[in-house]
């Protein structure tokens, strides 16, 4: 009686400990996986508050250059009055994409300006951390991108986003958003917007590249950047942005 | 020894259950995947850098049109409207792609100009926008009741 006990403890332990080694190694295979994996953040996005007429073409432009389905947006543009009041009034009509109307109480309105909204390519980037199935990451030169192979439309990277960057693609059904038109970058292009832009609202280059206006930009305006308490470093920088901006 | 039948059975399943595991990741995993660096950002398929940079570029820039359409790059080339480039008015080079005219947008409504240059709420005070067209057209000498058309006083490609 007291030999079979033993016996079955001394088997039930080995068992145990096999399982246990079982899985301890599945868990230890992507283990693999090196520190930085050679990331850079070079490449920075400037939005010129001051510039920015509403026209909308930039929002256009991205849907065609992108295939972006109808009532979806990678970049839209938000307009804010701010009344003699003080409160504040946002609008951004189909994203700004037809551009905008007058607003009826012109009078009542202290201050109204345009802004550019897309996705900041963070440098911290929340979205890439909550994804569960490593369908999303950082690329080499610092865009962040979506695998839309990978991605099975658990939509947790779109709620974990503070600038509500990301979209669910009505089409493909998986995350979406903007790419900083990657494709265009690595064959030397500006992005899509930033070449329709009639004003030069939007910039985009290099911070190490002293032929770019960019690099101009960025040495001697002030900048500011959306939300920057969230921690996640956005590389969207911002001139002339009003204290109301969210 | 009457546990032995039972305990090999779990151990027999517990190793089916592994075998079974490492089958399957291995076949859902793709090759390339979580070699690109840290779990937080790295942890992706690396193949999929490479897909998104064989897109193919829609708009093209205002020199994709010099070749061809020279007369209208030089007038705009020396005019108020280089900053804004040629696809923002006439959309993608790509709809052009074979040089079939009709699949370029060439707008000359009123309306394609006041998307701009309307005076609405937000628009920098430096930018130039008119009020009302009927107001510009009579201030400047036209008559608005023969239609509207910017493009009887500006050419749209040097509009001063
Ligand atoms: C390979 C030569 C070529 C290039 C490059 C090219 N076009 Fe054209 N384009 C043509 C031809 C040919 C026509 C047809 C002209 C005709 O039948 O009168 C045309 C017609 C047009 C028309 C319509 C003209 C009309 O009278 O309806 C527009 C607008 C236009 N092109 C704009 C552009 C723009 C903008 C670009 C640059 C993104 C561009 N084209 C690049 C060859 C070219
Ligand atoms: C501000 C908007 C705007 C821009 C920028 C612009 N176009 Fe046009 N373009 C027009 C309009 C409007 C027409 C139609 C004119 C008409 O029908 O009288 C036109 C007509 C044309 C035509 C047809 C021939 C003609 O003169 O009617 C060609 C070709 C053309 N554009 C090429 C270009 C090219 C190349 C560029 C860039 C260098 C360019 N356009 C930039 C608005 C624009
Ligand atoms: C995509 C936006 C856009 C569209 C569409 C557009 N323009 Fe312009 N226009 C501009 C910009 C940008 C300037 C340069 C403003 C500056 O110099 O500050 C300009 C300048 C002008 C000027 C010179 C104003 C000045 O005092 O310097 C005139 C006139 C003008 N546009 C007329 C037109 C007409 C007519 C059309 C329609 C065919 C048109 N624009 C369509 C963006 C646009
Ligand atoms: C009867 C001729 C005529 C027509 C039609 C006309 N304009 Fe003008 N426009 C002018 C003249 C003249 C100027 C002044 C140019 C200057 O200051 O040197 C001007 C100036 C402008 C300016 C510069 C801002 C300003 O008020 O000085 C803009 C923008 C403009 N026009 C847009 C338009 C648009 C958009 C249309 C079509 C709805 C249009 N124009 C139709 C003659 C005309």
């Amino acid at each position: 009686m007291d030999n079979e006990r033993r016996q079955f403890l001394k088997q039930a332990c080995w068992t145990l400990l096999g399982g246990g080694l079982m899985v301890s190694g599945a868990l230890s295979i992507p283990g693999r996986a090196h520190a930085s994996g050679g990331r850079q953040h070079l490449y920075v996005f400037l939005v010129d508050t001051n510039r920015c007429i509403g026209c909308g073409k930039c929002v256009a432009a991205c849907r065609k250059e992108n295939n972006v389905p109808q009532e979806s947006y990678r970049t839209w543009i938000e307009r804010y009055a701010i009344g003699n009041d003080g409160t504040v009034h946002v609008d951004s009509p189909h994203g700004g994409e037809h551009g905008f109307k007058p607003l009826p109480n012109a009078a009542d309105i202290a201050r109204s300006f345009f802004v550019p909204k897309l996705c900041n390519h963070c440098k911290q980037p929340n979205c890439v951390q909550v994804c569960p199935v490593g369908a999303t990451y950082v690329s080499k030169e610092g865009f962040v991108l979506v695998d839309e192979r990978q991605c099975v439309g658990c939509g947790y990277c779109i709620q974990a986003c503070p600038y509500g960057a990301r979209y669910m693609h009505a089409v493909r059904h998986t995350a979406d958003k903007c790419t900083w038109c990657y494709h265009r970058v690595m064959k030397g292009m500006q992005p899509a917007c930033v070449l329709v832009c009639p004003v030069g609202a939007r910039m985009f280059g290099r911070i190490d590249d002293q032929r770019s206006p960019l690099y101009a930009v960025m040495k001697q305006e002030k900048l500011q950047v959306l939300k920057p308490e969230t921690g996640n470093e956005p590389m969207v920088h911002y001139r002339g942005l009003d204290k109301e901006v969210r | 020894m009457k546990h032995a039948a039972h305990i090999l059975r779990l151990v027999v399943v517990l190793i089916l259950v592994g075998v079974i595991f490492f089958a399957v990741r291995s076949i859902m995993v793709p090759e390339d995947f979580g070699t690109q660096g840290s779990y937080s950002y790295g942890y992706f398929r690396a193949a999929s850098e490479q897909e998104q940079k064989e897109l193919v570029p829609v708009f093209r820039g205002s020199e994709k049109c010099k070749g061809c359409h020279d007369a209208q790059y030089n007038t705009w080339a020396q005019g108020k409207h280089y900053s804004v480039a040629c696809e923002t008015c006439h959309g993608s080079w790509h709809a052009h792609n074979n040089n079939t005219k009709d699949a370029m947008i060439k707008d000359n409504s009123p309306d394609a100009c006041m998307l701009c240059h309307a005076s609405v709420a937000g628009r920098p005070a430096t930018f130039p926008q008119i009020d009302s067209i009927d107001d510009h057209i009579a201030r400047k000498g036209g008559d608005p009741k023969e239609g509207q058309r910017c493009s009887a006083c500006h050419n749209p490609h040097n509009p001063l």
